[in-house]
């Protein structure tokens, strides 16, 4: 009997990188040379191609989280407890976002983290993925001020986390990814581990048929994978560009797998033949439920056009794997 | 006699103003009085080269008047760190502009081939503002592991075999440094030496970017440095320095550390208490120490910044080795904050004199 052909899903894993237009667009407010109103439409006119874009070429689409100014900012805004803080390194990039400080245990602020989700988004919720920190992420690069311990935080956080899923769901959304990169850069110990699965719990029993995805990069993801495996989400994603492929052991049949396969380090295209060697040599080692191929690293470390060369050859690898088809 | 405590000095760029800006800041600094003679015609529709000179003469009085013991021209003639020293080499093509954090981006290049050097750079803009400052000259040039860093790696990716992993990365970089810090920083530090310059400043923001290539800094900047004799410093900012210890160390011709601390000192967060791990390694260079923040435009005071500098000449345990500077450049604040800036960071290095003399400022 022939085994049924795995799923291959492809999408944008992080925020897209501005146009060029978009960019002096929003130079120009910041140097007072232009109206708030003409940068929106220069929002508006990017987020209309790139979700054009996306939906021609992936299964999930994002309209490119263009307005966020980084990951974190949405919730440093908008939740109780939170205040925007200073200027920090994002993992290993010359980026930089605004440390969330936090003064008093979170609050959520119901409905305002819809709010900032991009606009086409809302009537493409079926197929939209919704990308938001990992609870240990965010964990991490805030500075806790409260007097709520860093453990019983990272539950706080899981259930705030679960109740934007829950109300997105409401909505119509479905897919949600975490990125949550410091579970392999600095992987949790101890009970800090414990905190971890907790707080995916959390976020898993808020809508159990939601497709959750926790997304990292940034290190090599084999010391991490144990607990990984253990986190009650549909999808684990790694970045191939940080893990080599031979290190990888085989995970739990339920758990799709989640590979990083374009590197936004680099303008270098990625060999068509060598990515998808590479895809077929992971699936080797752990064979999966369902893949879903992405950018490893957030892709806006590049300008938009390589960047949109990367998001073609990424199309293009997905279609390669249909092709030949992987079992 | 012992020279002064807590001397104060800039870190490199600051905004670039307009004309009518550069006649409202005339009227204050009188800075047209350095550059002889200039029509009037002139002064209203300045060429290129003239709008830069103007700017350059501005930025040497306007550190010069805040009350700083060594100056430069606030990166007058630079487009920005990174692009104005790639565009003095071959082998590097520009892709676009990248995000580095909100509305701010810069542009990034690719490398397409083996880098070099079409001449030495900076030469003119030291010269001018040798021959315009009243004050000492420190002259910021951008890093061979930052100019690495900052660019795209493409060509010696490429002849990296099989599939881009980490350890491609890794070893096609430290190629790309190496080559950077001897075929363009070296020969043009030496140049710069040439012709006079005695103070020089390596600027390596991206040091911090990944820790575990801290060598790898420090062997572009001793590449850079080797065989040559000037006072040399090395700014790093947005870091976790004592990630980047004790390999930063082995940078054997620096001689000071100019570092960011003040972003990082707020409300109850000690920003300077990691000076304590140099102390602990018995570094004995000194250090530039980032007093004001340069991303708000919150105005430290100076008794703030007097304390700052008090605190961390206790945690270095030696007041004699602390230079007082920003963070880093200022281009990103409005020229006024970035004055009242530094004004307020001379006049808090006045105060901590003062307090470590035991007198009243």
């Amino acid at each position: 009997m022939n085994a049924a052909p795995v799923p291959v899903h492809a999408g944008l894993t992080s925020p897209f990188p501005r146009s060029e237009r978009l960019i002096t667009a929003t130079r120009d407010l910041d140097r007072r040379r232009t109206t708030p109103e003409l940068v929106e439409k220069a929002y508006v006119e990017a987020e209309n191609e790139l979700v054009t874009l996306e939906e021609r070429l992936f299964t999930n689409v994002t309209a490119g989280y263009l307005r966020w100014n980084d990951l974190f900012r949405p919730i440093a805004e908008t939740w109780g407890g939170f205040s925007v803080g200073p200027l920090t390194r994002w993992l290993e990039t010359n980026t930089f976002f605004r440390q969330p400080l936090l003064a008093s245990p979170p609050r959520r602020t119901p409905g305002a983290i819809a709010a900032r989700l991009p606009p086409p988004l809302a009537s493409r919720a079926r197929v939209a993925r919704v990308i938001l920190p990992g609870p240990y992420t965010l964990l991490k690069v805030l500075e806790n001020r409260s007097d709520v311990p860093d453990v019983d935080l990272l539950s706080q956080l899981g259930h705030l986390l679960a109740e934007e899923v829950r109300e997105l769901n409401g909505s119509g959304f479905g897919v949600f990814q975490f990125s949550d990169p410091i579970l392999v850069t600095a992987p949790p110990e101890g009970r800090e581990k414990d905190g971890v699965s907790e707080a995916y719990r959390s976020i898993a029993e808020a809508n159990p048929s939601a497709t959750t995805i926790v997304w990292t990069f940034g290190a090599e993801a084999g010391p991490a994978l144990p607990l990984l495996d253990r986190l009650p989400v549909s999808v684990v994603g790694i970045d191939l560009t940080d893990t080599e492929p031979e290190t990888l052991r085989p995970g739990p049949a339920r758990l799709g797998l989640g590979l990083g396969i374009v590197d936004p380090r680099t303008t270098l295209p990625e060999s068509l033949s060598e990515t998808v060697g590479v895809v077929r040599e992971a699936l080797r080692r752990r064979p999966s439920s369902s893949v879903w191929l992405g950018p490893g690293a957030p892709l806006d470390l590049l300008p938009a056009r390589p960047a949109e060369q990367k998001l073609l050859r990424l199309s293009d690898v997905r279609h390669a794997l249909l092709r030949e088809g992987i079992t | 006699m012992s020279a002064p405590l807590f001397p104060c000095q800039e870190i490199g760029s600051l905004q670039k103003p307009s004309l009518e800006a550069l006649g409202e800041w005339e009227d204050r600094l009188h800075f047209l009085a350095r550059l002889g003679p200039v029509p009037e015609e002139v002064l209203r529709h300045p060429d290129v080269a003239t709008l830069q000179n103007l700017r350059a003469a501005f930025a040497i009085a306007f550190l010069e008047s805040a009350g700083l013991d060594r100056v430069y021209d606030g990166e007058a003639r630079r487009v920005e760190m990174y692009e104005y020293a790639v565009r003095q080499m071959t082998g590097v093509e520009f892709q676009g502009h990248v995000r580095s954090w909100d509305s701010k981006y810069y542009r990034k290049g690719t490398v397409v081939n083996p880098v070099d050097l079409v001449a030495p750079y900076h030469l003119e803009e030291y010269d001018f503002v040798r021959d315009h400052a009243r004050v000492a000259v420190k002259l910021p040039v951008t890093g061979p592991y930052t100019l690495a860093d900052w660019s795209y790696n493409e060509y010696y990716l490429a002849r990296q075999p099989g599939w881009k992993g980490r350890a491609q990365r890794r070893a096609a970089q430290r190629e790309l440094v190496v080559d950077l810090a001897s075929k363009v920083l070296r020969p043009t530090l030496r140049a710069l030496i040439e012709h006079g310059c005695r103070v020089i400043q390596i600027d390596e923001p991206a040091a911090g970017t990944h820790p575990d290539e801290a060598p790898l800094v420090v062997e572009g900047f001793n590449e850079a440095t080797r065989g040559l004799d000037a006072e040399f410093s090395m700014h790093i900012c947005y870091s976790r320095y004592q990630d980047l210890l004790p390999a930063l160390l082995e940078a054997k011709a620096c001689r000071q550390w100019a570092w960011e601390f003040a972003n990082r000192d707020s409300d109850g967060h000690d920003g300077y208490e990691v000076l304590k791990v140099l102390r602990e390694y018995s570094d004995t260079r000194s250090i530039g120490l980032g007093v004001v923040d340069v991303h708000r435009d919150t105005l430290e005071t100076p008794p703030l910044v007097a304390e700052r500098i008090g605190r961390a000449a206790k945690y270095l345990g030696d007041p004699s080795k602390i230079w007082v500077n920003p963070d880093c450049g200022l281009r990103t604040r409005s020229l006024n904050v970035a004055y009242a800036k530094l004004e307020a960071m001379v006049q808090g290095a006045r105060l901590a004199r003062a307090q470590a003399e035991g007198r009243s400022a």
